[in-house]
């Protein structure tokens, strides 16, 4: 399944049964664990990129440098079997380098194309805002499109396909920030944000000789990401869930100069739908909702004032939107 | 209060939103309560006056329309001052019209001197009074109120309500609508002075409901306390009283009221040769509940009155008082009176004595009277050639009074050819068809007619009103009186009065003859209540009930002749079975109501209470259908409560009590969502409202709910958001709700 079609993925798709969501939640338990093993503390946002995954959407980490980003995110796609790419952008990346090129060959005597980093089940995208726009592009229409052109050819990417983005808060006057239609595809911004103190010492104790990311084992295979996913996309949504996203939305763009989009809906849901999988549930309730809007929303939204940021906005959204 | 400015500019009603139209024109419609309240007290004057109604109707609308009109081009100074001009002028109409007798200023003066408590009815020409007075208020209250003036209008309004009331003819009710009136307009007109919307005003109505229930009450709190008012007089709940205190101490008015009780005490003891009825005084104007003597008294001062036209024989009765009255009794018709209370007799328009405050124990006085001696073929024949000032004074039934009563009347009187005739036949007909008691219900309404057509028993004060309507119906001139009965015969010519002789009866007028005494009350029953009263008085040893020579028991002449005095015995026509015929030498007067001969008014009128039962609410059993204004009052109280139900939300929290712990079983869905529906509402009720973005989970971990409501939450999330739950889960969530709602 391809991340393009969301428009008709929510309905008419076989119900999800409870041993399918029982199936897909050990998948999902197993890589937890696993991550769990390089990563101290952020259960939350672990959780956020599994369900993200189960989604079928890409996510964007942004934080302050050293937080463990990268760490994260390279946990999460060694789990899996399948390929893993990653790409450090930077202000002289060209966009074939991400694409990849087409090459003459003179065995063959005929151009043939070289798959850059982004031809992988899961591509993690460092410092994504320092690259200009158009490498950057070049990234992102591998995100929307699951193709890339390279001198008219297109060039399907891998399924399961997913990015993971990170990006500095810091240093901005060096960066290309990343325009707001291209934020739109990215299902979720998360910042991580310092551990606990508790979390920090223990971090530095596994550190401390071999660092356990190099002996991180994928411990789950492609076939059962994707079947979770199928699952997760049968996951039941009923009208009073659908209808709750909707007045979400619809609330934010009469309190922000830019509300969530319909297609922040479409994210919102499947997203609930990835956590509802995650508790172990069949079908989604608005408890699922809540949790993922405030990942969901904000960075789709601006705001004039700086005293009501998005986040503020998504927050009073939830708080005043009635559940039910 | 506003600039002219500012009212005329907000007096375009077809500028005003509809919302601050309501507002106005509810304050309007407090001022038009305030003003219909003191119009009734006046329309109620000219009722039971000889004139038509219609003139004061037309005078009040011609002055309401001038009012509107006006009301936007005339300036309040103006307007202030045509109002006393208007006043001025029916005053002086008033006074100019009234007859040389009784003097002028002091009638005057006492209608204006209002602490006297008399009331207007007794006005000679209350009709004239009405008009010349109504429309200078009604002009300027309303002319106010269309201004926005409420405070002023109301000022206006309540002083002539408040002048109304202290003549004591504005009753509880009237006198409480035009409270509530004057209220709502000051209020409410506040509200729409300020522009506000008239839910403001909500609280005023929760407040009028408040002071229409507790004064509702009041009247039992001080019930009884004496308050024997006037016949429109306020309606305090007082309880059944004595015949005597009903008719003797009433003064110039007389209230009709309902149960009534009898009085052994002895009151005063004669010395007559002959047994009279021991008049007090008469009334002439009949107001549908009660009986009003209009004029004035006079100082008696010494010297003879003037004697009957026709022949008469000459009684001189010596009385001597044994307990305080506030009266002179005296045989028909007096003309002289002598000894003590002589300084202080006075006498009214209707030729009885009063005294001036009341006469002390052991006074004694002398009265010579002119007992008119008219046998029956002299009464036939003596015509209906009345003075007009007879027919005018004595023949006045309201004009509201219902036409059954003439038309009964004269099928009853249809072979009476003669005044006479028509008499005998009424008293005898009353006499025979409606049994004698003292306790019965005040009836609404129509005293008179109430009597002749709805009730089938009653005492004297019932026979006596009943009798002179009837009378008067047939253009008879007849009034209504009130005095005792001759009492006890301790001695030849000794006669021992006691309370329960007191007694209403009726007066004839005959032309060449004068006033001749007809009792339509049934004797015999009468006689035996008082006789049980006074048994039962001497079971229990009381001392004032008897004199030294009383308690032997009746006099036994040798010689059975009484002396007819007017009627004589044997006209009465067919004797009916229960009563025989009451001509006046009956020695048992028919049921008077005896009441306490205590201090009578200012003008003490002697006898006069003639209680008709009734003017109370006090009556047993029976349903009291409220009056117009009373239904008026309690749709008003009503109201109020409504709306403070309304605020207080009551009738929701008691649909919801119900609706918490009875559920009725539907489909699986519907009752899931029905029992999560109740847990709400309970949890709401224990702990606090979950709020709009809370969810059902989150609210109850932050509540701290234990496991049965978290399984009827998960039960309800299945069913609303995966759509799936089976009979089981929805039974489930059920009991467990009931568990919760019950622990």
């Amino acid at each position: 399944m391809t991340d393009s079609d969301t428009d008709t993925r929510l309905s008419g798709r076989q119900q999800s049964t409870a041993e399918d969501v029982e199936a897909a939640r050990e998948t999902t338990t197993k890589v937890v664990e696993n991550v769990e093993r390089v990563i101290v503390g952020h259960r939350e946002e672990i959780e956020h990129i599994l369900t993200a995954l189960l989604g079928r959407g890409h996510i964007l980490l942004e934080d302050v440098p050293g937080v463990g980003k990268t760490m994260l995110a390279r946990a999460v796609a060694q789990s899996f079997d399948g390929a893993f790419k990653r790409v450090q952008f930077t202000p002289d990346l060209l966009p074939t380098d991400v694409t990849g090129v087409n090459v003459y060959n003179q065995k063959t005597e005929e151009f043939e194309f070289r798959p850059g980093p982004v031809f992988a089940n899961v591509v993690l995208g460092d410092e994504i805002n320092r690259a200009p726009p158009k490498t950057q592009s070049a990234l992102l229409e591998a995100m929307e499109e699951e193709q890339v052109s390279v001198d008219g050819e297109t060039h399907e990417v891998p399924s399961p396909f997913t990015v993971i983005a990170t990006q500095n808060t810091v240093e901005r006057d060096r960066t290309y920030q990343l325009p707001m239609a291209e934020l739109d595809r990215f299902m979720k911004k998360l910042a991580l944000g310092y551990p606990k103190l508790a979390e920090e010492n223990e971090m530095l104790d596994r550190v401390v000789g071999n660092h356990p990311i190099e002996e991180l084992e994928a411990t789950v295979a492609l076939a059962d990401l994707r079947a979770a996913r199928e699952t997760t996309a049968g996951v039941t949504v009923e009208k009073p869930i659908r209808s709750y996203v909707t007045r979400l939305a619809q609330h934010t763009r009469r309190h922000a100069e830019l509300g969530a989009s319909p297609r922040a809906g479409i994210a919102a849901l499947r997203a609930a739908q990835g956590r509802a999988v995650l508790e172990g549930r069949e079908y989604v309730i608005p408890d699922d909702v809540q949790t993922e809007v405030p990942v969901v929303f904000p960075h789709r939204i601006r705001t004039e004032s700086a005293e009501a940021t998005p986040e503020q906005v998504v927050q009073d959204t939830l708080d005043t939107v009635p559940v039910e | 209060m506003s600039a002219p400015t500012g009212s005329r500019s907000r007096s375009l009603p077809s500028l005003d939103i509809s919302a601050e139209r309501a507002t106005r024109l509810v304050a309007l419609s407090g001022v038009g309560l305030l003003m219909a309240s003191y119009f009734s007290v006046l329309y109620y004057f000219v009722d039971v006056s000889p004139t038509s109604p219609l003139p004061l109707l037309a005078e009040a609308a011609v002055v309401l329309g001038l009012a509107t009109y006006l009301s936007e081009s005339l300036r309040a100074r103006v307007a202030v001052a045509a109002s006393l001009a208007l006043l001025a002028l029916g005053l002086t109409v008033y006074i100019s019209s009234l007859p040389r007798w009784p003097p002028i200023v002091p009638l005057v003066g006492d209608a204006i001197a209002l602490a006297t408590g008399r009331s207007l009815l007794q006005l000679i020409n209350v009709d004239l009074w009405v008009l010349g007075v109504a429309p200078g208020p009604l002009f300027l209250t309303w002319y106010l109120g269309l201004r926005r003036r409420y405070v002023s209008a109301t000022l206006v309004g309540g002083a002539t309500l408040g002048y109304l009331v202290l003549t004591t003819d504005a009753s509880n009710v009237i006198t409480l609508l035009g409270v509530v009136g004057g209220i709502v307009a000051v209020g409410v007109g506040d509200v729409d002075r300020r522009g506000d919307a008239l839910a403001a005003a909500e609280p005023l109505a929760v407040l009028l409901a408040l002071i229409i229930v507790v004064s509702a009450f009041v009247p039992f709190v001080y019930g009884g306390t004496g308050t024997a008012a006037g016949l429109s007089g306020f309606q305090g709940g007082g309880g059944a009283g004595t015949v005597e205190a009903s008719l003797v101490s009433a003064g110039s008015q007389i209230g009709i009221q309902g149960n009534i009780s009898l009085s052994p005490e002895v009151r005063f003891r004669v010395q007559s040769d002959r047994p009279q009825y021991w008049r007090i005084d008469s009334y002439n104007r009949y107001t549908g509940d009660g009986w009003v003597r209009t004029g004035s008294t006079r100082d008696y001062g010494g010297g003879q009155l003037d004697a009957p036209a026709g022949e008469t024989r000459t009684l001189t009765q010596r009385y001597e008082v044994v307990d305080e009255l506030g009266v002179a009794p005296a045989a028909w018709q007096p003309v002289s009176l002598s000894g003590a209370p002589v300084s202080a007799a006075r006498v009214s328009d209707e030729g009885g004595f009063a005294v001036q405050g009341s006469l002390a124990p052991g006074t004694n006085y002398t009265v010579e009277s002119r007992v008119p001696l008219a046998d029956p073929s002299t009464l036939r024949s003596a015509g209906t050639d009345y003075p007009e000032a007879v027919s005018d004074r004595y023949t006045t039934i309201p004009s509201s009074t219902p036409d059954r009563l003439a038309e009964r009347t004269a099928r009853i009187t249809a072979n009476a050819d003669n005044p006479y005739d028509t008499a005998r036949v009424i008293e005898q007909w009353l006499a025979n068809n409606r049994e004698y008691s003292l306790d019965v219900e005040r009836p609404e309404g129509d005293i008179a007619d109430a009597f002749l057509f709805e009730m089938d028993a009653g005492y004297c004060t019932y026979f006596a009103t009943t009798m002179v309507t009837m009378l008067r119906s047939q253009d008879v001139p007849a009034r209504f009186v009130v005095g005792y009965t001759e009492g006890q015969r301790v001695d030849r010519d000794e006669y021992v009065v006691r309370g329960y002789d007191a007694h209403a009866w009726v007066e004839v007028y005959f032309p060449d003859v004068g006033w001749v005494r007809f009792d339509p009350t049934p004797a015999g029953p009468r006689q035996a209540a008082e006789g049980e009263s006074l048994a039962e008085a001497r079971e229990q040893n009381r001392t004032d009930i008897d004199t030294n020579d009383s308690t032997g028991g009746e006099w036994t002449p040798t010689e059975t002749a009484t002396p007819a005095p007017l009627t004589p015995p044997a006209e009465q026509g067919g004797g009916g079975p229960v009563r025989t015929i009451t001509p006046p030498d009956n020695p048992v007067p028919d049921g008077i109501d005896r009441t306490a001969p205590n201090g009578s008014g200012p003008d003490a009128t002697t006898l006069g209470d003639v209680s008709v039962p009734g003017e109370e609410g006090d009556s047993d059993g029976g349903i009291d259908w409220p009056s117009r204004e009373e239904a008026t009052l309690v749709g008003i109280a009503v109201f109020g409560i409504v709306v403070g139900i309304r605020r207080l939300g009551l009738l929701g929290r008691v649909y919801r009590a119900i609706w918490l712990r009875y559920q009725p079983s539907a489909d699986s869905e519907t009752d899931t969502e029905r029992a999560f529906e109740r847990l709400e509402y309970l949890l709401e009720r224990r702990y606090r409202p979950r709020e709009p973005g809370e969810t059902p989970r989150q609210y109850l971990a932050d509540i701290g709910a234990d496991e049965r409501a978290r399984t009827v939450v998960a039960i309800h999330e299945r069913a609303r958001y995966a759509g799936q739950v089976t009979r089981e889960e929805a039974d489930e969530a059920m009991s467990l709700v009931d568990e919760l709602v019950a622990s």
